[in-house]
């Protein structure tokens, strides 16, 4: 199956649309339940993290996901260029961006088989593997 | 993509039931409610998800933000998951250390929590 690229802004009513569109690949790529409900999870955690680094940002930068489907492996590349600054400066009442970051970073490193965040010019790259 | 939320009383608890997705966007809107609850004088409070179909960590800061709310009541929060995909979330983050998690409302609702 070729690459599919998709790019959504970074807002959070949009991240329910990549979840929509992975989950579909995934199910077509014959991935079974349990792995498509990983990917989302995983997807969905790299996608809010841009989303809520984001915010105040106008306008909203652009979240490009890239999914590819090799036979053996399936590989999303999300790109964000959120400011990764204020990472850990607290997002509001009950919540701070650092603690829900080390829930998500557990998330991730769970939920697929390899992933890896890196900076690059173009901002933060995460990539995401699941094996069949 | 809509949350569902119906509060109703067991006993003297709040039971908050959650319909749909917790994700990024609907997340505030569980959090709204869960400080509407405490705001208003319920510090004991149940939260269904057993019609939840996603969770991620935005969901799980409302959840433990809410806790922090009722502990300061001296209050509880007691959840309400059967579904695998859920409870995973919650073990992968070590969270069933910290909610009381129940098979039903009833039995969370005759728990006895501290």
């Amino acid at each position: 199956m070729p690459s599919v690229d998709l790019q959504i802004p970074a807002r959070a009513p949009f991240v329910g649309v990549v979840r929509l569109a992975l989950a579909s690949l995934a199910r077509g790529a014959g991935l079974d339940e349990e792995k498509v409900d990983d990917l989302k999870i995983a997807v969905s955690e790299a996608c809010a993290t841009a989303v809520l680094l984001a915010e105040g940002s106008d306008p909203a930068p652009p979240i490009d996901v890239r999914w590819n489907d090799d036979g053996d492996r399936l590989t999303v590349e999300i790109t964000d260029s959120a400011p990764r600054s204020d990472e850990t400066a607290d997002a509001g009442d009950s919540l701070s961006l650092s603690s829900r970051a080390v829930m998500s970073e557990a998330l991730l490193r769970t939920l697929v088989h390899d992933y890896e965040s890196t900076q690059t010019p173009e901002g933060t790259v995460t990539r995401l593997r699941i094996d069949r | 993509m809509e949350l569902g939320l119906d509060v109703r009383k067991v006993d003297s608890r709040a039971v908050v039931d959650v319909k749909g997705e917790i994700d990024v966007y609907t997340a505030p809107k569980l959090r709204e409610k869960l400080i509407e609850l405490v705001t208003e004088g319920s510090y004991d409070v149940i939260v269904n998800l057993e019609g939840v179909d996603f969770l991620d960590s935005t969901g799980l800061g409302v959840l433990v933000g809410a806790l922090k709310r009722v502990k300061a009541h001296d209050g509880s929060l007691a959840l309400v998951c059967t579904q695998d995909k859920i409870l995973k979330i919650f073990k992968i983050t070590g969270l069933t250390k910290v909610f009381p998690i129940h098979e039903t409302v009833e039995a969370a609702a005759g728990a006895v929590t501290s």
